[in-house]
């Protein structure tokens, strides 16, 4: 009988910190920056010229960035370095602070665009810009190139 | 044996003295520059479109490896150093040395230096260019000769290459009516010196016009240089907005960033007008798509 209960915990731990039946971190890390991108899209199309401005997409975005910067931190353990063919580079764990720093900016950048809370275009084009630049200088530091 | 190690050396002789003359390094005199102020504004946005620093580093100073097949080649101090950099070269020095890769002591630069595109250039942008460049912080920085195999080595070879290879005639027939295209070629057959990565070489290392900026391996190793013709496997999807859009911010249309040797390069194009971005984009959408 005490077996098993024993058993039955071991199993329970195994499938838990495998995560088996929940997704992994690299897969959580993945999407969440899909969602970031997804995010871009509209607001891509309207400093484009091919959406038209509008004020509450723009924000939903903003809120998107928002989320992805409060979550992201989490997202990047020990142990979690290769696997899941991530396009994490690994000076996310050798330059730690670096990376906190670019997230840091990422956040601070997201912060002020939804303050700004941008009424027409060129308001748009100066509040997302610094954005842009987060989610560039990140990558270009901390993300592996994919091949052609 | 004899006798044919005695043909052999004969035929060397030979060759080496009707290719000497051939292989003799070309270049302007005073009288043939222009009569032209020089602009050192026009020069800035030349010095951007040309992408100086990618390869020449922030401040010109130079020291880069370039790591190839034929050896290493370590980029030059181009800042107005007076010793170390280019600060006593003259007006036409400069023109020499990128629209006929000549150097002011009368000898080939190796086309490392995208002298193969740069004789592309109206000679008034080289003049604009050196006024710009003239204003530049000069650097102390003595770089080192370059290192490379033989018969790479041997400098005078690359006047021969030349015949082959230094066109300065356009790669895709000239004479559109649009300006816009036509603005767009310039910059991207000549200053931008695109296709130097974006088009493949042959064996003997000239690009291969007939497969024009259809990509190619990337020269600091791993991967690929992607297609950049309005191929499927190139640009069909992208829209003239978009890759001005990219040139601009770094982000594709599926609003992923630019990365590798193109950030700085797209770095550069930022700080072009938006005009020069819609050319460009303009261009690529108009020449033959090819896979």
């Amino acid at each position: 009988m005490k077996v098993t209960w024993i058993s039955a915990v071991l199993a329970a731990l195994f499938f838990a910190t495998t995560g088996w039946a929940s997704e992994s971190v690299q897969e959580q890390r993945h999407e969440l920056m899909e969602s970031a991108k997804d995010a871009a899209k509209p607001i891509g199309g309207m400093l484009k010229g091919e959406l038209e401005f509008d004020a509450a997409t723009a924000m939903e975005s903003f809120q998107v960035w928002s989320d992805v910067a409060a979550q992201a931190g989490d997202l990047f353990p020990e142990g979690s370095e290769t696997g899941y063919d991530t396009e994490a580079k690994e000076t996310i764990w050798t330059d730690r602070d670096g990376f906190n720093q670019q997230l840091a900016d990422f956040t601070a950048a997201v912060d002020g665009a939804i303050e700004a809370s941008p009424q027409s275009l060129d308001e748009l084009k100066i509040a997302a810009g610094p954005v842009f630049k987060a989610c560039k200088s990140c990558h270009e530091g901390y993300r592996v190139e994919d091949e052609n | 044996m004899k006798k044919s190690i005695t043909w052999l050396a004969a035929t060397l002789l030979v060759l080496a003295l009707v290719s000497w003359p051939l292989s003799s390094p070309l270049s302007l005199s005073p009288a043939d520059l222009p009569e032209h102020t020089a602009n050192p504004v026009n020069g800035e946005l030349v010095f951007h479109a040309g992408g100086c620093t990618s390869c020449h580093g922030e401040t010109l100073a130079g020291g880069l490896e370039l790591k190839s097949d034929y050896g290493t080649f370590v980029v030059p101090n181009i800042s107005p150093d007076l010793a170390t950099g280019i600060g006593s070269w003259t007006t036409l020095d400069l023109v020499n040395a990128m629209m006929l890769g000549t150097s002011p002591d009368g000898n080939h630069y190796y086309p490392a230096f995208p002298f193969t595109s740069y004789t592309r250039m109206n000679v008034q942008d080289v003049m604009d260019l050196k006024a710009y460049m003239d204003t530049l912080e000069p650097v102390e920085n003595d770089v080192g000769p370059h290192d490379l195999n033989f018969p790479w080595s041997l400098r005078r070879g690359i006047g021969l290459w030349k015949l082959l290879y230094l066109d300065q005639g356009p790669v895709l027939p000239a004479g559109r009516e649009d300006p816009v295209y036509e603005r767009g070629r310039y910059l991207v057959e000549s200053t931008g010196h695109c296709g130097e990565c974006h088009t493949p070489r042959n064996l003997l290392g000239g690009l291969q016009t007939s497969r024009w900026l259809s990509g190619g391996p990337n020269p600091d190793g791993e991967g690929g240089v992607p297609n950049i013709t309005p191929h499927q496997d190139g640009l069909a999807s992208w829209s003239v907005a978009d890759i001005a859009y990219y040139l601009e911010s770094g982000f594709t249309p599926d609003f992923d960033t630019v990365g590798g040797s193109m950030v700085k390069v797209q770095e550069h194009m930022a700080l072009l007008p938006d005009s020069d971005r819609v050319a460009i984009a303009t261009y690529l959408k108009a020449i033959p798509a090819l896979p």
